[in-house]
């Protein structure tokens, strides 16, 4: 498995999923719209190796995991594998925590700034986005804070924007992890938060981090269970976090717990800018350390990003357990890409009002991302969205079949269909269109007979048809 | 780059139609839009703005986009009184709008008469 990012750049030039510019490219705005272009056009992962402004050892790598194929090959899978078999080696690699160690020396040490010569319009970090707030340093990244009160340690990726040389703002939604243990504990009492913003760490590290993980789990042992072996932290400078040591950037510092700043707005994971402006958290940096040569790590955010992979399929398999722990009959979820992590399919066993509220319950009752659910029966393969439409066009009541929950303070700020009034109030809905026939309907007399090859012939007769497929003259 | 006598070129947010205030005194959050490394620095400044720049002596240019990004047609012209913090005191995850115009009403820069463009 991958080290550190280099290691797994090498892979994905073998595999032909990396596309190296030497061509300079400008950080303001050009950057940004080549990755985007690349991400609507599921091309490779880009690596700008010459940057406008900026010396040749400083170079950026946008869209890391934004691709199955790239996905695949962070796992160390064959790039080809199907989206099924990856979120299926996800599940196994994901109940397996391997503990990380502590190194004494690592790479990420190399060049050590602090107090007065620290700067952070130092790296090439891009303007995304035309209109965005500011340049953003964060965006494939690894934010590293503890909770005072367990100890508990979150990895998270979270964006944060640069604001001036020693500032960056950042928006941790209220209802993330890093937002809750910072209100929870630090605002109340005063205290400034430290926090250490990695760039460009292994792969599966910044997966973790995205991962939708349980509160009070730690990502650095996930991170080791996805690559099979413990992964190399080493000590900040000015705080007692611990960083990966192959990582190439560390922005070390403390989210201050009596401040402000403007952040945002941002084109954001479900394809918008939404206004989601001015509400930041204010973080002031005490060290930076970096690699030689260091390399910016880039998520070019927006529809079809590395949330559009990662996300979805580490928030399918949470809503799988989560499901399953609360007693819903749930056989398999699928986040399609497509659907900007807003809406899931779900396959149970059975399901009738009880199971669509049980389940509209659970989903949203600490904090609710999703806004749309499919609920479908085993016959629906769920990562097949042609058969998924069809059970939705097909067999979804439009009144009785409509199930619906309304929350406030728990919302999902970025969803775009918001007005600023419920974005502020963190308002928001959800809907379940429930795609199973009633339970009360006899399979005999009520339920209709799907009418397609696998289901309405007898076996015999689809076994002669399949035999003899070629022989009518069929090429496939 | 702009030498120290030319005009600079600035821009700012606003949350909704009508936050900029005219020919008087008024905190802003403004961004460097000069070229460079520091391009996009942000700056919480005191000052007076207005949609006639030629009004107004050493002037700047004052750009405008809205909550969603949106830059507005035409700028605005702008003289910065003053430097605000940086470290602007307020509560995390609060409306950031508010602090600031908050920490000039503590310091009671809002109450102090100003001149028209002077």
């Amino acid at each position: 498995m991958f080290r550190d990012n280099r290691d797994f750049m090498a892979a994905l030039r073998s595999s032909g999923d990396l596309l190296e510019i030497e061509k300079e490219v400008h950080w303001d705005l050009e950057l940004g719209a080549v990755s985007r272009l690349a991400c609507e056009k599921e091309g490779p992962a880009v690596w700008f190796k010459r940057i406008a402004d900026y010396p040749e050892d400083k170079t950026a790598f946008a869209n890391p995991m934004a691709t199955w194929r790239r996905v695949a090959v962070a796992f160390g899978m064959k790039p080809d594998a199907p989206v099924k078999e990856i979120y299926a080696e996800y599940e196994r690699r994901e109940g397996r925590l391997i503990p990380p160690v502590t190194v004494d020396k690592a790479p990420c040490k190399e060049i050590v700034q602090r107090g007065g010569d620290i700067d952070l319009f130092a790296f090439p970090a891009p303007m995304l986005h035309d209109g965005d707030g500011g340049r953003y340093l964060g965006t494939w990244d690894l934010a590293v804070s503890r909770d005072p009160e367990t100890n508990w340690v979150n990895w998270g990726m979270y964006r944060f924007m640069v604001y001036d040389s020693l500032h960056l703002t950042g928006f941790p939604r209220p209802t993330s992890h890093l937002g809750k243990v910072f209100q929870d504990h630090y605002v109340p009492k005063k205290k400034a938060m430290p926090v250490a913003l990695v760039v460009g760490a292994d792969p599966l590290s910044h997966f973790a981090a995205a991962a939708t993980y349980h509160i009070g789990g730690e990502e650095g042992a996930l991170a080791g269970g996805l690559m099979g072996a413990p992964l190399e932290l080493v000590r900040c400078e000015s705080s007692d976090l611990l960083v990966p040591a192959q990582c190439e950037i560390v922005v070390e510092g403390e989210v201050l717990p009596d401040c402000v700043g403007l952040e945002g707005p941002y084109g954001e994971y479900p394809g918008y800018r939404t206004g989601e402006m001015g509400n930041g958290i204010l973080f002031r940096a005490a060290a930076v350390t970096h690699r030689k040569s260091p390399i910016l790590t880039v998520d070019a955010t927006g529809y079809r990003d590395d949330s559009s992979t990662i996300t979805a399929l580490t928030g399918a398999i949470a809503i799988k357990r989560r499901l399953d722990r609360h007693g819903v009959p749930v056989l398999d979820v699928n986040v399609p890409r497509d659907g900007a992590v807003h809406t899931a399919v779900i396959a149970v066993k059975y399901g009738g009002g009880q199971v669509a509220r049980q389940i509209l319950e659970t989903l949203t009752s600490r904090r609710a991302l999703l806004s749309k659910i499919l609920l479908v029966e085993p016959d629906v393969d769920v990562f097949d969205l042609g058969q998924v439409l069809h059970a939705f066009s097909t067999k979804c009541h439009p009144v009785h079949g409509i199930h619906t929950v309304q929350y406030e303070g728990r919302a999902n700020t970025l969803t775009p269909c918001y007005s600023q009034g419920e974005r502020a109030a963190q308002k928001g809905a959800t809907v379940l269109y429930d795609c199973t026939w009633p339970g009360e309907w006899s399979r005999e007399w009520e339920v209709p007979v799907k009418a397609t090859f696998e289901t309405i012939f007898p076996a015999s007769v689809r076994q002669k048809v399949l035999s003899q497929w070629r022989a009518y003259g069929f090429k496939e | 780059m702009a030498s120290k006598n030319e005009p600079r070129v600035w821009e700012t947010f606003l949350r909704r139609p009508g936050d900029l205030k005219e020919g008087v005194a008024i905190p802003l959050v403004i961004r460097d839009l000069n070229p460079g490394r520091k391009k996009y620095a942000l700056r919480h400044v005191l000052a007076i703005v207005s949609p006639k720049p030629q009004e107004i002596p050493q002037v700047d240019e004052l750009r405008v986009r809205t909550v969603v990004g949106v830059e507005l047609p035409g700028s605005w012209g702008i003289r910065i009184l003053e430097e605000l913090p940086v470290e602007l005191p307020g509560r995390p995850y609060q409306d950031f709008f508010l602090a600031l115009k908050a920490w000039v009403a503590d310091h009671k820069l809002d109450r102090e008469p100003q001149k028209k463009y002077e």
